[in-house]
């Protein structure tokens, strides 16, 4: 017995600290859904001031006691559970502002730009493929869906999906140049196509011009979005509660297929392409074509964001698009940790909703927030959540 | 075309071309020794603007109005303070970045134009409207039918031309000049060749965001208006002269100056459709240059290493 | 601008220590809402109008007739119609926001109606001169104080035509406003017999104008007619004397600044613009406004639409104080506005909401002055503009 007993010890310190961490990532989503609430309801400048130090605080001691490395062996020993966590909380957020309209679009945005946020992810994180035109893209999206719902009688469900073909046709124009340079050189490729692509809706009348267009709503099944629920029982909802729950929807089923991708052969080539190409071409990789299918693939989520976005807002116009957005996106993805998709979670609530919550300073605004990404890079270079190690076998962190 | 409109479009578009090869020379220059792109070199040329705006006000607030005074106070002031920003932002934003991926580089200097840019506007004087800068040279101007020259485009040109053959000697003439192109070319040789790579990186920032503040005044004497927003869109062009000319390659920047000027020039005057269409066109063109020849006009001398 | 900054967080405490006292008083507080481009490009016209409605609620709140204590909701719509979605969706939605006053760009006015109409907040617009803003909707929730652009350019092309003028030259930006100046004016041009030689679009944050004016100066214009903001202008006028273009220089509202007047100082000279509403500084409540602003002490100059922004404001406190913070009654009593007393002039409401302008002001710049027409020494003869028949 004794001696058998003795041997099964390194397994149940296993067990239990595998079960360790899931209490502690268990733990840690619902801080986060806490503060996020109470974060969200926060109005005076004070209370603001004073959670962003908090939130600064408790993650640096957490961190420093080793909490977040539990984190994030929870999210990797015990995927589903955390994952059906992370949609609890948000399904939590949206319980709790139900019937605050504001609240609820910005969850939306940041679902949205997560969204995105996957689709640069797959470009350059995985792919190392630099795409500084990610608003034009959004843009195609939310073009083609307002051109659409306007003109069509195309199914919204269509709308969306045609807003994500769409925008992957147009990233064929930029297929060749994107292929044959490289870093910087690409850089400057979307670039060019990001202020090319606003001014050309700005000078172009058929597409509404500098004015923009406006937007149908999204329906399903005959229901159309833009109502919001009303209850017998005083309970109500509002409309926007439609947009965050299709949002989630569209989130979860992009980020299942990122993260299969991620795991999949797939992945392991995109992996390569971007380590090394050379070396990946002789290992017999066609790296045009891995190429060719991430760009792609990245661009479709992009555009089917951008057509959600632009039913959501109801209006859109050439001044969302610019530049300027093109480069928020990008600061998401590095931010939240290049290749991380739970990093572009906490990346994207940050770059929405803080510069929107320092709205008490007004036109002091965006200076500290362009100052305070200064400082997350400087002191986090990896980004809030780098991305970890591939695991080869899924749940096998816990042997090697 | 009439020749004298056509020499106006031509000296037009020289003068523009002057501007942005020497914002590109500046990108060409940072990626030369770190690799990096340091994104808010436009905005860097819109402080030097301001700090010579600056220095003309402080030295007419003493009394001194003197235009040729008022010049150099303008041009040592500018270039001083921003070599110094460019060093600083090169110790304390760049190289602490270096083991991160290049695209932190770019975000972060990219965030850095926004702090410069918002700065600006909201800690200089009514900086959000656009400021007059005085017209210190001389405006005669002759004119020939549709063509009119003036002294002061003339003289910038020229000024222009002086700075981008003596930035020529300094690389290639002076000791200096060889640990750039050293660290450039090799950095690990270079260090234990006994070169300091930091204080080499340091001198570089400082000479190209100096390039940068000489073009901002540039600037300021040839529009005799500055506003906070202007390094933005200066800061792009330039980024996309130097990528076609062909990163770290001085010439290259400069040849891609010259010819985005040239298509902005092209775009407005010579195209069948409306000119609003021109950056559309010089932006496409851009983008069909890449597909020709990845790595710029002037490619990079690198094979790839296993 | 530091000093301002300290200005705002004095007023914002003051506020609410004013809060404190009014409690006391019993006096309910209301809330108002201004949104208006804080940041960015245009900022300096969106911080005069924000001043502007400060202005106009601190004084009705040191106003001890005053039923209500009101408190102001300042938001920061960027000029970027995704973010004023944003922020007009934030004070619709919230239910003490009884009223606003909204938007200085047109693309963002436009975005935000359907916002506004959705959720029932009177909203009356303070700056955008896009007519579709009020005219291309049908909802009651929105107004505007100020004219839009036809207005503005019926008299504009009216006025040049009288003087003279045959053949001009557009520069417009290709934002909504320049675009929508473009649109009115040439058609009202050639109404008026005039012709338009060449149109040019530029970017809002182009620098260089060389091209388009060399091929401008080939064309010989009597007149370039420029539809945009104050940067640009400056930026215009003056390549235009550089490039030794001869041809008078005219402009739309936007450029009735102060800024265009310090960007080109001697070089404004003789600069035409036309603006919606009553010249200010002539009407009694103009004068107060300015001396109240100055009082002030506000480091930014309010702009041309600041005193449209504080009579918007003025009118939203005036209706609250007469039918009680309610949306619903407010939105009746703005939209019976008839022949109100404001300090751009009477305010009436036609059934779009839109404010019907008996009046646009011609300027000119005179010594450094924006100067109405019928006071300058042009009108008198005693200067002329450029190329005058």
């Amino acid at each position: 017995m004794q001696p058998n007993l003795i041997s099964r010890i390194p397994v149940l310190c296993r067990l239990s600290e595998s079960a360790l961490s899931l209490v502690a990532g268990l733990l840690g989503a619902l801080l986060t859904t806490g503060f996020a609430i109470w974060f969200l309801k926060a109005e005076n400048e004070y209370v603001i001031g004073f959670l962003v130090a908090l939130a600064v605080a408790v993650t640096l001691s957490v961190s420093r006691l080793g909490g977040l490395d539990h984190v994030g062996r929870a999210f990797k020993e015990h995927e589903k559970l955390m994952n059906g966590a992370a949609v609890c909380g948000v399904l939590a957020l949206a319980a709790v502002f139900r019937e605050d309209h504001f609240t609820l679009l910005m969850i939306s945005i940041v679902l949205l730009y997560m969204l995105a946020g996957l689709g640069l992810t797959i470009q350059f994180g995985y792919l190392g493929l630099v795409n500084l035109s990610g608003a034009s893209f959004l843009g195609v999206g939310a073009y083609t869906s307002a051109v659409l719902l306007a003109h069509t009688a195309v199914p919204p469900l269509l709308v969306l999906v045609s807003g994500g073909v769409m925008s992957a046709l147009v990233g064929c124009l930029l297929v060749l140049p994107v292929l044959r340079t490289k870093g910087h050189y690409s850089a400057v490729v979307t670039i060019a196509f990001a202020i090319l692509f606003m001014s050309f809706l700005q000078v172009n009348d058929t597409l509404g011009g500098p004015q923009g267009l406006a937007t149908g709503e999204m329906a399903l099944f005959g229901w159309g979005f833009n109502t919001g629920v009303e209850l017998e029982n005083g309970f109500y909802a509002s409309f926007y509660l439609n947009y965050l729950l299709l949002a989630l929807t569209l989130l979860v089923i992009a980020f299942a297929l990122v993260k299969r991708l991620e795991r999949s052969w797939i992945g392991l080539s995109m992996d390569a392409v971007r380590l090394d190409e050379t070396a990946a071409a002789c290992y017999g990789l066609s790296i045009a074509r891995w190429k060719v299918v991430g760009f792609t693939l990245g661009n479709f989520l992009i555009g089917m964001a951008g057509a959600l976005y632009a039913m959501m807002l109801g209006f859109i116009a050439p001044a969302n698009f610019s530049f300027g957005d093109s480069l928020i996106l990008v600061s998401i993805v590095l931010l939240g940790g290049i290749g991380n998709p739970w990093g572009l979670a906490v990346a994207a609530a940050i770059v929405v909703i803080l510069p929107e919550k320092l709205q008490m300073i007004q036109e002091y605004r965006f200076l500290l927030f362009a100052g305070l990404v200064v400082l997350v890079l400087l002191f986090r270079p990896d980004g809030l959540l780098p991305r970890g190690m591939r695991t080869y076998i899924p749940g096998g962190g816990a042997r090697s | 075309m009439d020749i004298g409109l056509l020499g106006q479009y031509v000296i037009n578009g020289l003068m523009l071309g002057m501007m942005y090869a020497l914002v590109a020379v500046g990108f060409t220059l940072f990626f030369g020794v770190l690799n990096v792109i340091q994104f808010s070199h436009g905005d860097v040329l819109m402080v030097g603007s301001f700090v010579g705006y600056t220095a003309i006000l402080a030295l007419a607030a003493i009394g001194i109005d003197n235009p040729v005074i008022e010049l150099l106070g303008a041009l040592l002031a500018s270039v001083g303070v921003v070599a110094l920003l460019g060093a600083l932002i090169a110790r304390y934003l760049v190289l602490p970045l270096r083991s991160s991926p290049p695209l932190n580089t770019l975000l972060i200097t990219l965030m850095l134009g926004t702090v410069l840019r918002e700065s600006v506007r909201l800690f200089f004087p009514d900086g959000s409207n656009p400021k007059r800068f005085p017209a210190l040279l001389p405006d005669t101007a002759f004119t020939f039918g549709n063509f009119t020259l003036r002294v002061d485009s003339l003289m910038l040109l020229i000024a222009g031309l002086l700075l981008i053959v003596a930035l020529h000697f300094v690389i290639n003439r002076t000791r200096l000049g060889l640990a750039i192109r050293a660290v450039a070319q090799d950095e690990e040789t270079a260090m234990t060749m006994g070169i300091n790579f930091r204080l080499v990186v340091l001198l570089t920032f400082a000479i190209g965001s100096g390039v940068a503040a000489f073009a901002g005044v540039m600037n300021g004497l040839y529009y005799n208006e500055i506003n906070f927003g202007s390094g933005l869109l200066l800061g792009v062009i330039g980024f996309a002269a130097a990528i076609i000319g062909g990163l770290g390659s001085i010439y290259g920047a400069i040849l891609g100056g010259f010819l985005f000027a040239a298509l902005q020039t092209i775009g407005s005057v010579a195209l069948p459709f409306a000119s609003a269409y021109k950056d559309v066109f010089a932006f496409a063109v851009v983008i069909m240059l890449m597909a020709w020849r990845p790595t710029g006009l002037i490619a990079e001398r690198t094979s790839e290493r296993v | 601008m530091k000093l301002s900054g300290m200005k705002t967080v004095v007023g914002m405490t003051t506020m609410v220590f004013a809060l404190g006292a009014g409690a006391a008083q019993a006096k309910d507080t209301v809330e108002v809402a201004f949104i208006g481009p804080l940041s960015g490009g245009v900022a300096a016209n969106g911080l005069g109008g924000r001043n502007s409605a400060e202005l106009a609620v601190e004084l009705r709140n040191q106003d001890p007739d005053s039923k209500y204590h009101y408190e102001l909701l300042v938001l920061d719509d960027e000029c970027k119609p995704n973010i004023g979605v944003q922020v007009a969706t934030k004070a619709a939605a919230d239910r003490d926001v009884i009223a606003a006053v909204t938007h200085y760009c047109s693309a963002v006015a436009m975005a935000t109606v359907d916002v506004y109409h959705r959720f029932k907040l009177p909203a009356v617009v303070w700056g955008a001169v896009l007519p579709d803003v009020t005219y291309g909707n049908e909802y009651p929730e929105v107004h505007r104080v100020n004219g839009t652009m036809i207005n503005q350019n019926e008299t504009a092309a009216k006025f040049m035509t009288e003087q003279g003028y045959k053949k001009w030259v557009v520069i417009h930006d290709t934002t909504d406003y320049g675009k929508g100046h473009n649109e009115y004016f040439s058609k009202f041009v050639a109404e008026n017999g005039g012709e338009i030689l060449e149109t040019f679009g530029v970017s809002s944050d182009q620098q260089d104008f060389t091209a388009e004016l060399t091929q401008a100066k080939a064309l010989e214009p009597d007149v370039i007619y420029f539809g945009g903001l104050s940067p640009l202008g400056v930026r215009l006028r003056r390549q235009m004397e550089k490039l030794g273009v001869e041809a008078q220089f005219e402009g739309t509202s936007g450029i009735v600044s102060d800024a265009y007047l310090e960007g080109l100082g001697d070089l404004a000279e003789g600069s035409m613009a036309f603006i919606e509403g009553a010249p200010i500084d002539k009407l009694p409540g103009g004068q107060f406004f300015q001396e109240q602003y100055e009082a002030a002490g506000y480091s930014d100059p309010a702009e041309a639409y600041g005193p449209f922004a504080f009579a918007a404001m003025d009118l939203v406190l005036d209706t609250i104080e007469e039918v009680g913070p309610d949306r619903g009654k407010v939105l009746d009593a703005l939209g019976d506005t008839e022949g109100k007393d404001s300090i751009v002039g009477d305010i009436t409401f036609d059934e779009h909401g839109q404010n019907v302008v008996a009046l646009i002001t011609k300027y000119v710049a005179q010594d450094g002055e924006w100067v109405v027409w019928e006071d300058s020494e042009y009108a008198s003869g005693q200067r002329s503009l450029v190329n005058v028949q």
